[in-house]
């Protein structure tokens, strides 16, 4: 319990330093949100008229009045006006990049983190044998191209030439979203590409972590004495030595989840993806300041929920931990 | 961004949006179009709204009062008004507007709402309207007045024969609906009540929107299309593929290559690239070595400009005849050969270069291999470019290259668009690859290039750049502003083009395409090379689109 109060007080102060981080990076950028808008007039406004645009689309206030306001603000969950998507607010887009990210990221990390786990065990245990000096090298090259390349290489073959998926979109702009089959089906076939292009270079460290820290243990004594109780095979992998090599692999696949809202900023360009990372990067282009304040919090946020549950997690799994 | 790389020919299917086909009746006529690029759609009609709707809604849902047909003028330019007049004195323009014409809500247009119109837009700096020529201290139009129900008059502070080219451009709102709002750049028009082809929207989601026929049109006659759909897209990728597998028709993006990355994709693919606005190398003539005339001459003729034609920007833009900041878009209004003497500063002579910078001085005083100031301090500056505009990066790195040639120690220097931006109105720059801007009239260009007001720092505009100030020139835009007469204003700016030509504030590079990309899957009547019946794209501030898509027919037996 100590363990874990001490952990939420570190998380807190983390916090309220991420936050201000969050406030000042945009605003270190040269430029303001009004920038842009008044560059797309190419010259056709008078100085009135700018001036009135920088008040309404910029901010007001020196650097510490705006620092006040925005600490008030995210306490009230207020995200602000987006100025790219002038006046519709951030929180609104925020929402709907966030879950299509969701989606995204979301299932191609369970599913690389399934996948990788379970042939890392299969490795370990047959260490040296086919399974693992064959898939361990191709995990590992795979996991070393880039999102980028594989990404394009699949849009190419399967959507362009082949045409088995769509070119891109979350979902059929036909269907009204709803929980029917049509749709979730939907969804399913525009998000397989995608999710496959993230899946193929990222499987292979989760494949990679596992195999390393379970041939550790396998030499350990305790599993020496578990093969000397009689053990079976699968109790001894499954139960013994999987169950403790999972323990840093929690630790690595909390981070993940957190740094999920970031979004796939290529994966998501390519196949015109609704996510967190496009709107990002336009907003970032464009000095929204709202949307990229947003976003950041919402990626503090979760990547610091998702460590503290990954120390729940720990202490439930560890029961080394519970008693400190 | 990518390029989509070498594709064997896209057979026809429809792949993504499997068209919802009507179960029974006339299939609806849909064209698909994209304007702008975005991430995600937003609810939001209003017209002047920058951020997407704007690009969407004018032109096909909202009427100017005219349309300034550029490539022909003076052809079939009615919109909301049929004829202008203007006053004896120049002090003032009368419109005459179209009789007959009703709001999609039933309601009569009339010179209520012109006048309404041009009030609102004084009443709200902060939503830019498209018309700049009302305001106090830059502005010249005083006032509106409804002389009867289908005339008003325009009242100027001091004679003007160029205000209605801003007055054109204004697109009037319905009284009886925008009297009501207060805040008008957060409003979002959700109703939509205009005059156009297409004021009905329908369908909306994150992923577009179609926008359809408006029952009460005086268009409907020859009206072919039921509905406009704007999908929503972001990316080259995807625009590019779209077009070619039917999920677009009309679109006017930024390509490279096209022959090989556009064409080969679909046998309906088609684009045509005519001359756009001009662009120039904007020199800080406030610093050594761009404040000496002979070290401008000798750049303007270090620079290799075919290969920027042909290499650099992918053998897609036009080239420029003459050092006057303009080009090919306005060759109606040269004289040709009172600008002849001038032509050598465009041509490629590097020899040439050397001799002039040797004659004038910039020599390698301190041995390390770049010419240096007359007074011996050394010359290094960088060309800005945005990182990521392909075109103009290329376009920078040869000029640099070429300077270099010459001895001089030119690099390009790339950086992120944002800082680009923000670094022109302090001043803060030594060279710029930058647009010009377009216009009825040369004049547009000239105006701002040459505005001593726009040459203060800390509000230096993207064309004063070089903070030049040539008075003869200012004498001569006054001229050209002060008269009706064409021939007047011929000769005001022959005079304009031989100042600039002599003093080379700016050093004229090529003329930009106009992008323009369309799909003969589904429609004919395209603008091509052959038929070029007025600028063809897709883009809002192209008044002439809504012709454009006017003149479209679908084709026996397609699918929409």
């Amino acid at each position: 319990m100590i363990f874990l109060a001490r952990r939420i007080a570190f998380y807190f102060a983390a916090f309220f330093l991420a936050i201000t981080f969050n406030f000042l990076i945009p605003r270190l950028m040269p430029g303001d949100p009004s920038d842009r808008i008044i560059a797309s007039f190419q010259g056709r406004l008078n100085e009135a008229q700018v001036a009135a645009i920088r008040q309404s689309y910029g901010l007001d206030g020196n650097l510490w009045e705006q620092y006040l306001t925005y600490i008030g603000s995210v306490f009230r969950l207020d995200f602000g006006i987006s100025t790219v998507q002038f006046p519709e607010p951030t929180a609104s887009l925020l929402f709907y990049g966030a879950t299509w990210t969701l989606v995204l990221v979301g299932l191609a990390i369970f599913f690389a983190f399934i996948i990788g786990s379970f042939m890392g065990i299969h490795a370990a245990w047959n260490r040296g044998g086919f399974f693992d000096s064959f898939f361990t090298p191709i995990n590992v090259m795979l996991n070393a191209f880039t999102p980028a390349i594989v990404a394009l290489v699949l849009f190419y073959a399967f959507s362009l030439q082949l045409k088995w998926f769509p070119l891109g979109r979350a979902h059929d702009p036909n269907l009204m979203a709803g929980w029917d089959l049509n749709f979730i089906g939907s969804v399913l076939y525009h998000a397989t590409l995608p999710v496959l292009s993230i899946l193929l270079v990222s499987f292979g460290g989760w494949h990679l972590g596992m195999r390393n820290v379970m041939i550790n243990l396998l030499n350990e004594d305790f599993v020496v004495l578990a093969r000397a109780k009689g053990l079976s095979d699968n109790r001894i992998k499954y139960r013994y030595v999987a169950r403790n090599a999972i323990l840093p692999q929690i630790t690595a696949l909390a981070l993940s989840v957190g740094f999920m809202l970031g979004g796939a900023l290529v994966t998501e360009q390519v196949f015109n993806y609704p996510g967190l990372g496009k709107f990002t990067f336009t907003a970032i282009g464009s000095r929204d300041y709202s949307f990229i304040q947003g976003q950041l919090l919402l990626l503090t946020t979760a990547v610091l929920v998702a460590n503290l549950l990954s120390d729940i997690a720990n202490v439930i799994l560890d029961p080394r931990l519970r008693g400190r | 961004m990518h390029k989509i790389g070498l594709l064997t020919v896209l057979a026809g299917a429809l792949l993504t949006t499997s068209a919802i086909v009507p179960a029974a009746g006339q299939e609806e006529v849909i064209l698909r179009l994209l304007p702008y690029h975005t991430d995600a759609m937003v609810e939001n009609y209003n017209p002047n709204n920058p951020t997407g709707p704007q690009q969407r809604m004018r032109d096909f849902a909202y009427e100017p009062l005219w349309i300034d047909n550029i490539w022909h003028p003076g052809e079939n330019e009615e919109a909301l008004a049929v004829s202008w007049e203007i006053g004896e004195d120049l002090k003032s323009i009368t419109y005459k507007l179209r009789e007959g014409v009703k709001w999609s809500d039933g309601e009569d247009f009339n010179a209520d709402d012109v006048v309404f119109s041009f009030e609102y837009a004084k009443a709200h700096p902060d939503y830019p309207m498209g018309i700049d020529v009302y305001n106090g201290e830059t502005g010249n139009v005083a006032s509106a007045e409804k002389v009867d129900d289908y005339t008003v008059k325009f009242n100027l502070n001091e004679p003007d024969a160029l205000a209605r080219y801003g007055l054109n451009g204004l697109y009037p709102l319905p009284e009886h609906i925008w009297k009501d709002v207060d805040d008008p750049k957060n409003y979002a028009a959700l109703d939509v009540v205009a005059t156009g082809p297409w004021t009905e929207p329908r369908n909306f989601s994150r992923n577009g929107y179609d926008l359809c026929r408006n029952e009460l049109s005086r268009y409907n006659d020859e009206n072919a299309i039921d509905c406009l759909r704007f999908p929503q897209m972001n990316g080259n990728e995807q625009t590019v593929a779209a077009l070619s597998a039917g999920d677009l028709d009309w679109l006017g993006d930024g390509l490279t290559d096209p022959d090989v990355t556009f064409l080969p994709q679909s046998e309906f693919n088609n684009y045509w690239l005519p001359a756009g606005s001009d662009v120039n190398l904007q020199l800080n003539t406030t610093k050594a070595p761009f404040n000496n005339l002979e070290f401008r001459k000798a750049m303007s003729i270090a620079i290799d400009r075919q290969t920027l034609l042909d290499i650099s920007t992918f053998g897609l833009t036009t080239a420029t005849r003459f050092p006057i900041g303009t080009g090919e878009m306005y060759n109606t209004w040269y004289d040709a050969a009172a600008l002849e003497p001038y032509t050598h500063l465009m041509e490629y002579n590097p020899d040439e270069a050397i001799a002039i910078l040797d004659a004038a001085g910039f020599v390698d005083a301190d041995g390390d291999g770049w010419r240096d100031n007359p007074d011996g301090t050394p010359i290094a500056f960088g060309i800005s470019m945005p990182s990521g505009w392909t075109d103009w990066v290329n376009t920078g790195q040869t000029v640099a290259e070429n300077l270099q040639d010459i001895g001089v120690n030119a690099s390009l220097k790339t950086m992120d668009q944002g800082a680009w931006f923000d670094a022109v109105p302090r001043g803060d720059f030594d060279v710029y690859v930058m647009w010009t801007n377009g216009g009825p009239t040369p004049y547009n260009q000239y105006s701002p290039m040459f505005n001593p007001r726009l040459m203060v720092e800390g509000q230096i505009d993207f064309q004063a750049m070089h903070q030049m100030q040539i008075p003869e020139i200012e004498a001569a835009l006054d001229v050209f502003k002060g008269s009706a007469d064409e021939a007047v204003q011929r000769a005001a700016l022959t005079d304009i083009h031989k100042a600039v030509a002599e003093n080379l504030p700016t050093i004229s590079l090529f003329a930009n395409p106009i992008w323009y990309e369309y799909s003969t899957r589904r429609f004919t009547g395209w603008v091509t090379e052959e038929d070029q019946k007025f600028r063809p794209q897709v883009h809002d501030g192209t008044r002439e689109r809504v012709w454009h898509a006017l003149a479209l027919k679908p084709i026996e037996g397609a699918q929409f």
